[in-house]
């Protein structure tokens, strides 16, 4: 693949946030792959500090946020993006935690960048379509949604996840995938991205989006 | 829509990758030898997934094994799921800080519930991926552990059932009779499967040709494919099934 990343954004730096849930490791090497540089941290002021921000993530929510408040990375989160001069990108769990609520392991408060509510798939959602949705889909999502440039709807993305977030009534560019129902599967708010596929174990086609959102950074 | 998935399996042990044939192994190569031998890019774009299996039969060297991980995670821009001796959530982290994105488990699979959940509690169940090798008997169907040599006292279709219940995000049925003779899966054990098995099935044994595949991805039960059979489709062997099967009219993956 070839990748159009000019050297002004070769000097950027991503800031993985690191607070100890799945695996940070193929995210390094998919931007190291695009040539953008990546560090990791957990320290507030770190990620107060940072222009890119990347919130990754697999497992539990509940878990995931009692680990972002212990450490104050919430804050640090709320406050950068406050400053306007930054971006996000949210993956998966990632993503999932920028919501409004989620119901794993009980009814739980996430960062609530976005208003929208996680939940569980049931068999009768999914239309008995197996749990959890793991796999290439593709997604649904309007010409214009910068983060899809280059991209064609018939590309897939992989994805592993129990929980969804609800479309809810989204404001701004999202794209959706099928799976028994239709479900958000990215997002597009001002600086907050937020995709729910693993762009970094998406070949070709997540290593493009990826390039997008640091090109728009 | 979900595109089923191809997966291609490596055995490992001692510095080494091995072919299997009914759980016998025969050293293949070293690390060098395969990224020598296969093209590893134009392998990662022509399946959907890796596994990749400790097969120690003596002790491990985990933190070589874990060097494996790493070295083979660091250009492939897929998912990468990986089992082996996996006895604590200290293993396990081991395995996902090294790159693993899913955990295989095996022989605590029936055995250690409280594993599953601790594993489960900090990487969500969708990590965890329950192995079943088993073979058959006359009568019975047995399942194994510990790379198939000791059976376990439990009924198949129960156990099979009982996996509802487990922590865990997906299912391996491998076939230690079909393993490695390219013969064509055991579409049989797909009986014992409970009717609307809600976690996705990945199965594994016996495939030598795409038409196996082919009839594997079209049955309903089943999720994904996946082989271990590196000879078989050695150099672009895995591309050019992934070309006949999506020639035949099925949709796999489509990637840039």
């Amino acid at each position: 693949m070839e990748t159009k990343i000019s050297n002004i954004l070769k000097s950027r730096k991503v800031l993985i946030i690191n607070y100890g849930m799945g695996n940070i490791k193929s995210l390094h090497a998919a931007f190291r792959y695009l040539g953008i540089r990546s560090e990791e941290s957990d320290r507030p002021d770190k990620i107060y500090n940072s222009n890119i921000l990347v919130l990754p993530g697999v497992g539990s929510f509940k878990k995931a946020m009692k680990n972002i408040k212990d450490k104050n990375i919430d804050e640090a989160i709320v406050n950068n993006l406050k400053k306007k001069n930054s971006s996000i990108l949210g993956i998966c769990l990632g993503m999932q935690l920028m919501g409004k609520t989620s119901n794993e392991d009980g009814l739980s408060k996430g960062l609530n960048l976005i208003e929208n509510n996680v939940r569980k798939f049931s068999f009768s959602d999914t239309k008995n379509n197996k749990i959890p949705h793991v796999g290439f889909n593709n997604l649904k999502f309007n010409s214009s949604n910068k983060l899809f440039k280059g991209i064609k709807k018939s590309h897939d993305f992989y994805f592993n996840h129990s929980y969804r977030m609800l479309i809810e009534k989204f404001k701004g560019d999202y794209s959706f995938t099928v799976y028994g129902q239709k479900f958000l599967s990215s997002f597009v708010k001002d600086n907050i991205f937020g995709t729910q596929f693993h762009p970094e174990k998406s070949q070709s086609n997540g290593l493009k989006v990826l390039e997008n959102f640091i090109n728009h950074t | 829509m979900l595109k089923k998935r191809i997966i291609f399996t490596l055995l490992y042990q001692d510095r080494n990758f091995f072919l299997s044939r009914n759980f016998n192994l025969q050293k293949i190569g070293s690390l060098e030898w395969l990224k020598k031998n296969y093209n590893f890019t134009l392998m990662a774009k022509s399946v959907d997934e890796i596994l990749l299996l400790d097969v120690s039969r003596k002790k491990q060297n985990t933190s070589e094994f874990c060097s494996i991980i790493k070295s083979l995670t660091k250009n492939c821009f897929i998912p990468i799921a990986v089992g082996g001796k996996i006895e604590s959530l200290d293993k396990a982290k081991k395995y996902i800080d090294s790159g693993a994105d899913k955990l295989v488990i095996n022989s605590k699979l029936f055995l250690n519930k409280k594993l599953l959940e601790k594993i489960a509690r900090v990487y969500g169940e969708q990590c965890i991926i329950g192995s079943i090798d088993y073979k058959r008997d006359e009568n019975n169907i047995r399942i194994l552990i510990n790379n198939g040599s000791n059976s376990i006292n439990i009924n198949f279709k129960k156990a099979l059932k009982s996996l509802i219940n487990l922590p865990i995000g997906e299912v391996i049925l491998n076939s230690i009779d079909r393993d490695g003779t390219g013969n064509g899966f055991d579409f049989k054990i797909l009986d014992q499967v409970p009717n609307k098995f809600i976690k996705p099935i990945i199965f594994s044994g016996g495939a030598g040709n795409y038409k196996h595949f082919i009839l594997a991805l079209k049955n309903k039960k089943i999720d994904a494919v996946a082989t271990a059979n590196l000879l078989n489709f050695v150099g672009s062997g895995l591309q050019d099934v992934r070309k006949l099967i999506i020639n035949q009219g099925f949709e796999l993956s489509e990637w840039m």
